[in-house]
């Protein structure tokens, strides 16, 4: 099947792309379109090239959302500028604060959210696989919950994540 | 390849005036023997490993197919050896080239591992390394070297790269700005859109569908620091999701590749600092 189609696909769609909005893309034939030798790629192949409209429209502007956009960039910024003092902060006093250790947990942990965001962003297309999109950003989202509830236990029960880095550093082998 | 040229006829008047079919490869090889003796130093051969693919036969996969060039008899940029070999080597070699002096962004290539124009390229001279040859990476092939730019220009076109305004001027006459204000645009201006940014971009390679890339974005900024635009915030507010602008990770790659030595990441640095400050 998937020989079947190759020529087909492969053609060059620049002068046929008005055309070629029509053309729906299923995921089998977009998986297998440039696969010439039998061996599977761990990668999945570039599918053939959609152009939207034709050639002389412009590419599509999305819907804007600032809380998508500047709003979400800027913050990301002050949380990762804000972890810096935050992470001194216990060590320059020379005490610990539940309540300072509390505020960096959790901004410890929206920055890494936001971080592992991006690359599901990047790596998984909206356009190219909305299921696989959806169950990653879920699977963040789980492992961000996870995260959480792990750092509430270890601040609530245990030495907390400042003291924890503290022991860690400082530990010399073989005393225990 | 000037004198190869001009040295033909001159063998063709003395040789015969009659002309056998295989005449023209022996015009060529004598053509040499008539070189003057300055120019007797050892031949300098460079081999360029060209990347070849052709839709004719679109089930064949693309392969690299190599042509051995003398540099003593060829100009000293790549354009001039490509041209060369397709004048006489192989004029089945596809690739694009109009200015050949840096200013239209036809002949944008991947020249060992770098993105630039072939035009602006020296042949390296200092190792005697086979040159490699690709097309712009990431993108649709339509043949050879010829890169399907279909998209960027489509991309190109949805930023509005053009004068907006309303009001008109109070005189009547053109719409003047400062010195200061003509400033900003210089190191925006100059780009020829030769997508060799957009192209070196691993954050495009990924999302080019919908992330507008480098040069796009440095026209795009092009437009926002023009005194004499009135849609800066229209223009703003088209930027304003997760892919047209904010894909770009400050990589760099495109300053790093530019041919004509702009700065696209410090463009696309004031865009999201003028969208962050709402300045």
């Amino acid at each position: 099947m998937a020989s079947l189609m190759r020529p087909t696909t492969l053609l060059r769609q620049t002068a046929l792309a008005s055309r070629s909005a029509a053309f729906a893309r299923p995921a089998a034939v977009r998986a297998a379109a440039f696969q010439t030798s039998s061996r599977k790629s761990a990668i999945l192949p570039a599918g053939p090239q959609v152009i939207q409209g034709g050639v002389n429209d412009p590419a599509p502007i999305p819907t804007p959302s600032a809380a998508h956009g500047s709003y979400h960039w800027a913050f990301e910024r002050l949380v990762a500028a804000g972890l810096v003092p935050l992470t001194i902060a216990p060590f320059a006093a020379g005490s610990l604060n539940p309540t300072l250790d509390a505020i960096f947990c959790g901004t410890l942990l929206i920055h890494s959210h936001m971080g592992f965001q991006q690359v599901v962003i990047d790596y998984i297309p909206q356009k190219g696989w909305p299921k696989l999109r959806k169950g990653a950003t879920w699977l963040l989202n789980l492992v961000t919950l996870m995260v959480g509830v792990g750092l509430y236990e270890f601040e609530t029960n245990d030495v907390g994540i400042t003291e924890g880095v503290k022991r860690v550093w400082t530990a010399k082998a073989g005393t225990e | 390849m000037f004198a190869l040229r001009s040295s033909a006829p001159r063998v063709l008047g003395r040789v015969s005036a009659v002309r056998p079919a295989t005449s023209t490869m022996l015009q060529r090889g004598m053509a040499t023997v008539n070189d003057p003796p300055a120019e007797k130093e050892q031949s300098k051969m460079k081999t360029f490993s060209i990347y070849r693919w052709n839709p004719e036969n679109p089930s064949e996969k693309p392969r690299m197919q190599s042509y051995t060039l003398d540099l003593n008899k060829t100009g000293p940029m790549m354009l001039d050896a490509l041209i060369r070999i397709k004048n006489e080597l192989d004029p089945t070699l596809t690739f694009r080239r109009s200015c050949r002096e840096g200013i239209c962004g036809s002949c944008a290539m991947n020249i060992n591992g770098q993105n630039t124009l072939a035009c602006l390229c020296r042949i390296p001279t200092e190792s005697k390394d086979d040159v490699k040859l690709y097309p712009l990476p990431h993108t649709y092939v339509v043949k050879d070297l010829v890169p399907d730019l279909t998209h960027f220009y489509k991309q190109y076109k949805s930023i509005k790269p053009y004068l907006q305004r309303d009001t008109p001027s109070p005189d009547g006459k053109e719409y003047r700005q400062t010195k200061e204000d003509r400033k900003k645009l210089d190191g925006l201006y100059e780009c020829i859109l030769c997508a060799c940014c957009s192209t070196s971009c691993p954050s495009y390679w990924w999302n080019s569908e919908e992330y507008l890339g480098p040069a796009i974005l440095l026209q795009s900024y092009r437009w926002l620091a023009d005194s004499r635009d009135e849609r800066t915030a229209e223009r703003k507010t088209n930027l304003e999701n997760s892919m047209s602008l904010y894909r770009c990770h400050t990589i760099l790659n495109c300053t790093r590749t530019c041919p004509k030595g702009l700065n696209p990441g410090k463009a696309i640095a004031e865009i999201k600092k003028q969208m962050a400050l709402g300045a």
